[in-house]
């Protein structure tokens, strides 16, 4: 089995390994042996469908980290299931099922003894690849991450900046072609510039590879940016909420949610949405010159803040091409926000309700 | 009268280097008997040491006990013995055998204590993430923290194989063979050269030791570990 | 011999005084290392702190002398200087300043920056720094040091008894006790050399727990 995978893994990493499908049913997390024990992580259900980004954010010690872990049975739930594609990951061999997911950790974890290469190459080692294909899947994952492969591969951890060592990180997670990633707060250690890079880089190389993914952060902004689907956990291990982003973002389920999410929400929200998502009213013929133009890529808030800055009631949306295709006004922005957008079924192909139950039942439990 | 000249006279002269009481089978007595000790001690603490250092086990022993280990003088140590050999058989306690095993006994704790140190040490973000890319204990243990503890293990060996030489050395006023010997007959014929020269011998020796051993550790270090001990 | 006794308390009865006479040499031959040593340490760990070019050339120095058999140095000494205290001083403040310089110099450097930054912002001398900041934060390893060295000569001691009947301390009775192949003695000098080794070793442990109550204390060697 690890074989197939290892074999399909060497035909390129562009091709799709068919992600699989993850659910937490009822799991439950008590460290220690006594039943009074507080719960690390209480009756968690969710569900993330193939090729997804679900991000668990909360606050720190709510429990995302165990929750996580649990996965890839680094932590033994107490109670409840986690279903790999329908399977109970308990009932599978754990050396198989670790090397079948990525796990990709805040401090990277790199080994310091081993070049860069090496780390890279370190699970294809495990199962026996012959070293020139070991080097080949390097080299190839290196450059997918965006690093030289010469200028790298022989460099040891403690010769490269945080930024580079989080590449290595995710291409050494890469590196069996597994189906499903874990990623616990893998952009949290370096600065908000090169982190905002990584999410970008990281976001279109999901786009190639559409692996399924469980991403862990306590930065709510970055939760939004990286997520199809968001869990929101609060202390003592409760699903406070789940659903898309717009949707957390427009109906927080509960106070905490709220607060958590932030005053701010609706211009979160404005985040989410580009030009291209709006409707354009037609250039009137008596438009002032010099207003200030948009490309169809331009985030809705950062657009509202040029219009606000410019003191100016509306701007100019450009097309691909670059020529005038329509005009963006303040109000038309704002009643962006009105619209219940349904992005669950756009943004990520399918989700089931289930999500909306989760939250009913997290809400009932907050006694 | 001359110190120096009677040490180098001593030392060149051909008759010191024949026969069972020369310096070539004093030095391989010395070396033979203290390697042996240093391989059979490593043999039992090494493995001991990294096992407890990868469970967590029975740690607390280990660091409860250091001290007193290093606490133990090794002159009182082979005393000691002698009269527990003496138990076995009247002659063997006066022969090689309690200095031989004041050797091992010696070695063990810095090997068992610097190994148990070093695997403790190693971060547990990395073993996690060995563990998470389905790495097995015996591969995590031998792969990732063994290498890494590498410098601190073999700190250990080192110091225990000074430690195996200088006691072979006093094991000489205990009737253990080795270069000691000849700093024992050189004091007891008042022959200022024969003392001096085995002097100098076993400060070659133990030098030597040394430095065979640093190199060693240079050749088996990662390089991407280079940094961490240095600074 | 074969029938004796492995130890004849009568004997050790006899020479309750003599015993105790040894012990007294023992820690006096001890004292005065560790005393002299650690006062010589302290002056060449300022100036390796100072200096930090001289600090690797120290420790070289250090380790290869340390390296060197006790046996062998005593010995050296004999024919070197002839009998005195020195002969038996010499090498054990030799080794003593082998286990507290890197100490005394991984103390100093263990106080972090930032505190000595916070130090001087609020407005210390260097001076008062110095004896209200540095050296308590550099207590932990010195006193580490201090514990080290001191049961290492207490073990040294006793390879002293090498140099004749009037040195050794408690090394003698292991000597002599060898020499008539008697095992009464040699117990007695064993037994109680590293009985005071580990009285030291406790001693400092508390000595250390009662300075720094602030100091972690997880790792071996603390
Ligand atoms: N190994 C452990 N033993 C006991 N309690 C733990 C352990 N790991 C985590 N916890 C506790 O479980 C809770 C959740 O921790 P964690 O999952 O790491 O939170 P997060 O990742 O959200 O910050 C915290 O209260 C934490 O103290
Ligand atoms: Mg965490």
């Amino acid at each position: 089995m690890m074989a197939d995978e290892a074999g399909r893994a060497g035909h390129g990493s562009g091709s799709r390994t068919g992600a699989v499908s993850l659910e937490f049913r009822g799991v439950t997390k008590r460290y220690g042996h006594s039943a009074q024990a507080r719960g690390a992580v209480n009756d968690l259900s969710l569900e993330v469908p193939a090729g997804a980004i679900c991000v668990l954010v909360g606050p720190s010690g709510c429990g995302k980290t165990t929750s996580l872990k649990m996965v890839n049975r680094l932590i033994e739930p107490t109670a409840g299931q986690i279903l790999l594609d329908g399977v109970n990951v308990l009932t599978e061999d754990v050396t198989e099922l670790r090397r079948r997911i990525g796990y990709v950790i805040q401090h990277v974890g790199l080994f310091p003894h081993l070049t860069v290469g090496r780390n890279v190459a370190v699970v294809p080692a495990l199962v026996g690849w012959s070293k020139e294909r070991q080097l080949a899947r390097a080299d190839e994952l290196l450059s997918l991450v965006g690093l030289d492969p010469a200028g790298y591969r022989s460099r040891y951890p403690f010769q490269l900046s945080g930024g580079e060592r989080q590449r290595v990180g995710v291409a050494r997670a890469l590196a069996a072609d597994p189906p499903l990633m874990l990623m616990d707060e893998p952009f949290a250690a370096v600065d908000p510039i090169v982190r905002e890079r990584l999410q970008d880089e990281f976001l279109r190389l999901q786009r190639d590879l559409a692996k399924t993914i469980l991403f862990v952060t306590h930065d709510i902004d970055e939760a939004i940016k990286m997520g199809d689907l968001i869990a929101v956990m609060e202390e003592g291990g409760r699903l406070a909420q789940f659903g898309p982003p717009d949707e957390i973002l427009a109906h927080p389920a509960s106070d905490f949610v709220a607060r958590f999410v932030g005053a701010d929400r609706g211009l979160k929200r404005l985040s989410l949405v580009t030009i291209a998502d709006l409707e354009l009213a037609p250039i009137a013929a008596s438009a002032p010159p010099g207003l200030p133009t948009f490309s169809p890529s331009t985030k809705l808030r950062d657009a509202l803040s040029v219009l606000l800055a410019a003191d100016s009631r509306g701007g100019v949306a450009l097309d691909e091409e670059g020529q005038p295709c329509g005009f963006v006004t303040v109000d038309a922005i704002a009643s962006a926000l009105a619209e219940d957008r349904q992005p669950a079924a756009t943004r990520s192909g399918g989700v089931t309700r289930q999500g909306a139950t989760g939250v009913g039942a997290a809400a009932g439990d907050d006694s | 009268m001359d110190l120096i000249g009677a040490t180098a006279a001593w030392l060149s002269d051909p008759a010191h280097w024949q026969g069972a009481n020369g310096i070539p089978s004093r030095l391989f007595e010395h070396v033979a008997l203290s390697g042996g000790s240093l391989a059979l001690a490593t043999l039992v603490a090494l493995p001991l040491g990294l096992w407890i250092g990868h469970t967590g086990r029975i740690s607390w022993l280990v660091v409860t006990s250091a001290n007193a280990w290093r606490a133990l003088p090794s002159f009182a140590v082979i005393g000691l013995l002698v009269p527990f050999t003496t138990v076995l058989d009247a002659n063997l306690g006066f022969t090689l055998y309690p200095t031989l095993v004041a050797m091992v006994v010696l070695a063990g704790p810095p090997i068992l204590v610097n190994a148990y140190q070093g695997v403790a040490d190693v971060d547990t973000d990395l073993v996690e993430a060995a563990r998470a890319m389905g790495m097995k204990e015996r591969q995590i243990l031998l792969g990732v923290e063994m290498p890494i503890a590498l410098p601190v293990l073999a700190t250990g060996i080192r110091s225990a194989a000074v430690q195996v030489i200088a006691t072979a050395t006093l094991g000489s006023a205990f009737g253990f063979g080795g270069l000691g010997r000849f700093i024992v007959l050189g004091d007891a014929n008042k022959d200022n050269g024969e003392l001096f020269g085995g002097v100098v011998l076993v400060a070659a020796l133990a030098l030597t030791t040394l430095g065979l051993f640093l190199l060693l550790e240079r050749r088996l270090v990662s390089a991407g570990l280079a940094r961490r001990t240095a600074g | 011999m074969s029938g004796e006794p492995l130890i004849r308390w009568d004997w050790l009865f006899a020479h309750l005084g003599p015993i105790a006479e040894r012990v007294g040499q023992h820690l006096y031959l001890a004292a005065i290392a560790v005393s002299v040593g650690f006062a010589i340490s302290f002056a060449l760990a300022a100036l390796s702190i100072r200096r930090r070019k001289l600090y690797p050339f120290v420790t070289v120095l250090a380790t290869a002398a340390y390296t060197i058999p006790s046996f062998a140095m005593f010995a050296a000494l004999v024919a070197i200087t002839g009998l005195s205290v020195f002969t038996a001083e010499i090498p054990l403040v030799l080794y003593t300043i082998v286990l507290f310089v890197p100490n005394i110099v991984a103390g100093f450097d263990s106080v972090p920056w930032d505190v000595l930054d916070a130090a001087d912002g609020m407005g210390y001398t260097p001076g008062q720094r110095w004896w209200r900041v540095e050296l308590p934060l550099a207590v932990p390893l010195v006193v580490a040091g201090l514990r080290l060295a001191s049961v290492s000569t207490i073990g040294l001691v006793t390879v002293s008894a090498i140099l004749g009947d009037s040195f050794g301390g408690l090394g003698y009775y292991i000597l002599d006790g060898y020499k008539r192949h008697f095992t009464t003695e040699i117990l007695v000098g064993g037994l109680l050399s590293i009985g005071l080794a580990v009285i030291a070793d406790l001693g400092f442990v508390l000595l250390q727990r009662l300075l720094t109550p602030w100091a972690a204390r997880r790792t071996v060697g603390g």
